[in-house]
């Protein structure tokens, strides 16, 4: 039993090593998640919460893509599905469909993405900028994180969460 | 003393919230002097800071933020720029507002303070010789220091030269006073063994007894003991002056933070809409608590704990419902804490102005949301001070006109729809709109043209313009132009209007009327299809039900008579784009909405009944959407919108009849184009797994793309996520959960599914059972056992297959 203990302890120390390690470098601790075919990420940093699914109140007189506003705790929340924001068909929810609360100062919403990924650990010098042809004050992009053999899209939050209709 | 202690403790408490913001402003200032807003609020702030402390006779910050005043003023008017330069005098002149506010705030006085350096170099800036202002900066300051010698007719007696002489020796008394107060502090703070009394120090210590009575003694062992015991003992008997003065001090400010400036505490309004919110939560908890009980209670029945488990639960309730009240009170406030300042004002006004006038304050216990009593109280100084000094006549004037000597000003609030209305009247001689036209051209805030076209009570908003005043010389009271522009200002930030009613020499009325956007509200819960939405019930009239053929269509609008009116109704459905999916019955419910003179009925579905809800906003994202006035959270935790009845008003006009019947087969008969085979979808309806595979096997040759639920539920909630195109359902009648006849009259509410054709499979063969099939919309009625070919073709003559498509 002890041992085991031992075993933890040693581990987690390790473990804390590690991360005292990493967080040294200049490394960017993103989550990411899918919607549609391409993993997208944000900062960890700007997510408030990660939920499951609940009911929500349609809202008129707003793009498709706002899907209404939920109940969080007793404040409401505009949702808003990145499928159709990132102009992908609707997709009906399934278990893994997830709704991730991003915060940016004052501003907060929910997003629906299609599934979570894992949090990711990505040096600063592995993120490119975004490709010229969709750079500028407009996109949505902030860069492109490259690890061993992917490539994920990192999301600006602030324009994530600014209203553009 | 005590209504003086209580309005003081609320001036420090503005006071030192408004410098602190001035000092942030200033800066920015200084990075972007050209900024008109910021120097006109800055301005604004210095101006309140000066009347609320004018008229707590507090003569040297007074004195100070006068001449800041008169600076900021000329900037104000681009006659002078705000130089680094100048900005430092400011800045000083803030720091020495501060000096003073803590002086106030620990001896209710604000002598002691030299301010006469800094004011000769403001009044230097603003363009004085800065020799002007000294002897009115200290006299005030002996008048106050020396409270027991505060006859003035002995300083006005003086010649000029021994009030001078008097001024110098006071001051140099005073200063010496304050060193040593200074450095008794500092002793008393950090050691206990104090230097040796300065001569001065008795005066200071009897001063000390004077504000603070007997209590003192109480604390005094306490600080002494602790530290150093040795010294307390050997010190008493020698100087027990200076020891308790010592003590006096270090007490003071201890005793004072306990009993006196935070006996009110300023709650951020965030920090109390969390603890709503955090309440909100446990009331939901609550209420699945009391359910859980109930089922607890039906199972063990008779068990003892239950006994218990009930009492625990009925606290838990009873506190809930108690905090709510409470938390729900904490930002209720009656308006008579802000009324009750005023009695002082008004004489202390009577005695500057040499007038005679009454105040009459009625309904001050109307309750208001905390935040908006805190926005009124600046703006009410306002309009009360403007109606003493410009409002009233003087005495011989009023009776001359043959009215009664006292002039009186009425303060009334009261309830009004969802309003509250803060009503100031005044007997004066009222507005006269042409003066203040002319004024207002003069000024060069209008145009002639503007000023032909203006009503009177038009004219009468110009008094709220910032830089207008018809006094004609800037007094302590007002006349500076800035006032009323406050009024404006803060009562706008509230959402309320401002109304101002006059009759010339008859006396004038300010109205301000405030909504209650903050309060809860009783709304009127109504359900369209799924979807339910919240209507103010202020604005509700009354609700009718009517059948649809009592719903007539004029001009391409629909009508109903309502009584010997004719109403315009429109579709609450057709405004909040509210998809119809299920079928609306023979009967609607029109909800009659009444603002002001107009009116119209509102269809919607049903009715849900009326609850006491609270107001939330939609937030940044989703602000401004065109008839959505918030939202609020129910009772289950979800969300319902709340109508805006002003808005909704508007979006009717543009809203054509209402479609309510016109698109029942729209979607149905909209029956895609099929180019194969799999375009046909069918749902396999049945809770044996064998049964479902045999029709499988009957329909595959056919190559229709076959969905399989196990139940009735299922099967509909299929439907509902409508992910499918469904050509027909194949239903087996006997089913856990949901039955065939429940599920096929379920489906038939839906309209897009109306046409559907629903085939019973079943072994039921009673000819009862047939005949419920068809009631409950079957079309077709296949008994088990059937035949592969037999199952397939009923199929196929149902979804009208095209034959080319079979292999």
């Amino acid at each position: 039993m002890s041992d085991k203990l031992k075993q933890v302890i040693s581990r987690q120390n390790k473990q804390q090593q590690n991360e005292s390690i990493d967080q040294s470098d200049d490394i960017v601790q993103l989550v990411g998640f899918i919607i549609g075919e391409e993993e997208y990420a944000v900062p960890i940093l700007s997510i408030q919460e990660i939920i499951k699914p609940f009911t929500w109140t349609r809202v008129p007189q707003v793009p498709k893509y706002v899907m209404g506003v939920f109940n969080l705790r007793g404040a409401v929340i505009p949702l808003i599905d990145l499928r159709l924001k990132f102009g992908l068909s609707e997709k009906k929810h399934s278990d893994e469909t997830r709704f991730i609360v991003m915060k940016d100062r004052d501003d907060v919403a929910g997003f629906v993405i299609d599934r979570l990924t894992m949090a990711i650990r990505i040096k600063k010098e592995n993120i490119g900028p975004a490709p010229d042809t969709i750079n500028g004050d407009n996109t949505t992009i902030d860069g492109v994180g490259k690890q061993e053999d992917r490539i994920i899209t990192i999301l600006k939050v602030n324009k994530l969460l600014e209203r553009d209709f | 003393m005590d209504e003086f202690q209580e309005i003081l403790q609320d001036f420090l408490v503005e006071a030192f919230e408004l410098v602190e913001k001035l000092d942030e402003d200033l800066v920015e200032l200084e990075a972007s002097p050209e900024d008109l807003e910021l120097l006109n609020g800055i301005f604004r702030v210095a101006h309140t800071i000066k009347g609320a402390s004018s008229f707590l006779n507090f003569d040297v910050l007074t004195h100070l933020t006068h001449h800041m005043e008169d600076v900021l003023n000329k900037a104000r008017h681009g006659e002078l720029i705000i130089t680094p330069d100048v900005m430092d005098v400011v800045l000083e002149s803030i720091d020495l507002m501060k000096t003073l506010l803590n002086i106030i705030r620990d001896t209710s006085s604000d002598a002691g303070v030299d301010v006469s350096e800094c004011v000769a170099r403001l009044d230097k800036i603003s363009g004085g010789d800065g020799d002007v202002s000294s002897p009115v900066v200290t006299a005030p300051v002996v008048e106050v220091a020396e409270p027991v010698v505060e006859d003035e007719p002995d300083y006005d007696n003086m010649s000029d030269d021994d009030v001078e002489a008097e001024i110098q020796r006071l001051l140099e008394q005073r200063q010496a006073e304050d060193k040593a107060k200074r450095e008794a502090k500092v002793a008393a703070g950090e050691e206990v063994l104090a230097p040796p009394p300065e001569p001065d120090e008795e005066t200071s210590a009897q001063n000390a007894k004077e504000s603070k009575p007997e209590k003192k003694l109480e604390p005094k062992s306490e600080p002494i003991k602790a530290p150093v015991p040795r010294a307390s003992t050997n010190a008493r008997p020698v100087s027990d002056n200076e020891d308790l003065d010592n003590d006096a001090k270090a007490a003071a400010p201890a005793k004072r933070s306990n009993n006196s400036v935070d006996q009110t505490i300023r709650v951020d309004v965030k920090r109390l809409d969390h603890l709503m919110n955090l309440i909100g939560e446990l009331v939901l908890a609550k209420n699945r608590l009391i359910k859980i009980n109930d089922d607890v209670e039906e199972r063990y029945e008779g068990e003892e704990f239950l006994e218990e488990l009930n009492q625990v639960v009925s606290i838990v309730s009873l506190v809930t419902t108690d905090l709510q009240i409470a938390v729900m009170k904490t930002r209720m406030l009656p308006i008579g804490k802000v009324f009750n300042k005023f009695p002082r004002m008004i004489r202390d006004l009577t005695r500057e102005l040499n007038k005679k006038i009454e105040l009459v304050i009625k309904g001050e216990e109307t309750e208001l949301d905390k935040s908006i009593v805190e926005e009124i109280g600046d703006p009410l100084v306002h309009i009360i001070r403007n109606s003493c000094d410009h409002g009233i006549e003087t005495p011989e004037v009023r009776l001359a006109n043959g009215k009664s000597e006292t002039g009186t000003i009425s303060l009334t609030a009261y309830n009004e729809g969802n309003q509250i209305v803060i009503q100031i009247d005044d007997d004066g001689k009222g507005l006269d709109a042409d003066i203040l036209k002319n004024k207002a051209l003069e000024k060069g805030i209008i145009s002639e043209k503007e000023a032909d076209n203006m009503g009177e009570k038009e004219a009468f908003l110009l008094i709220m313009k910032p830089g207008f005043s018809t006094a004609a010389s800037v007094t302590n009271v007002s006349g500076r132009g800035v006032g009323m522009d406050v009024v404006k200002t803060n009562i706008e930030k509230v959402n309320g209007i401002i109304d101002i009613d006059s009759e010339t020499g008859v006396g004038s009325s300010v109205k301000l009327k405030i909504p209650l956007t903050l309060a809860i509200i009783q709304a009127l819960l109504v359900g369209v299809q799924e979807e339910a939405y919240a209507i103010p019930l202020s604005s509700v009239l009354e609700t009718v039900r009517i059948s649809k053929d009592e719903i007539y269509t004029v001009e391409s609008r629909s009508v109903m008579r309502l009584r010997d009116d004719v109403l315009s109704l429109v579709h609450i459905g057709d405004i909040f784009e509210v998809e119809r999916i299920l079928d609306s019955s023979e009967h609607a419910y029109v909800v009659v909405l009444g603002l002001g003179a107009q009116k119209l009925g509102l269809i919607v579905d049903s009715l849900v009944g009326q609850e006491e809800i609270v107001i939330k906003s939609l937030g940044e994202y989703l602000k401004g959407i065109k008839g959505i006035a918030g939202a609020t959270i129910r009772g289950d935790g979800g969300v319902t919108l709340i109508v805006d009845v002003v808005a909704l008003m508007e979006i009717a006009k543009n809203v054509k009849a209402t479609s309510m019947i016109s698109d029942q087969n729209s979607e149905s008969a909209q029956s895609r184009e099929k180019t194969k085979a799999s375009d046909y979808t069918i749902m396999i309806v049945d809770d044996s797994k064998t049964d479902r595979m045999i029709m499988r096997k009957s329909l595959e040759a056919t190559g229709m793309s076959l969905v399989e639920a196990s139940d009735g539920l299922e099967a509909l909630n299929i439907l509902k996520q409508g992910d499918y195109h469904f050509d027909a359902m194949l239903i087996d009648i006997e089913m856990p959960r949901m039955d065939g006849y429940t599920l096929a009259t379920e489906i038939k509410k839906y309209n897009r599914y109306k046409q559907m054709p629903l085939i019973a499979v079943t072994s039921r063969t009673g000819k009862s059972d047939r005949m419920r099939g068809v009631e409950s919309g079957m079309v077709e009625y296949i008994t088990k056992p059937y035949s592969a070919d037999y199952l397939s073709s009923v199929v196929q003559r149902n979804v009208n297959f095209k034959s080319e498509f079979l292999s």
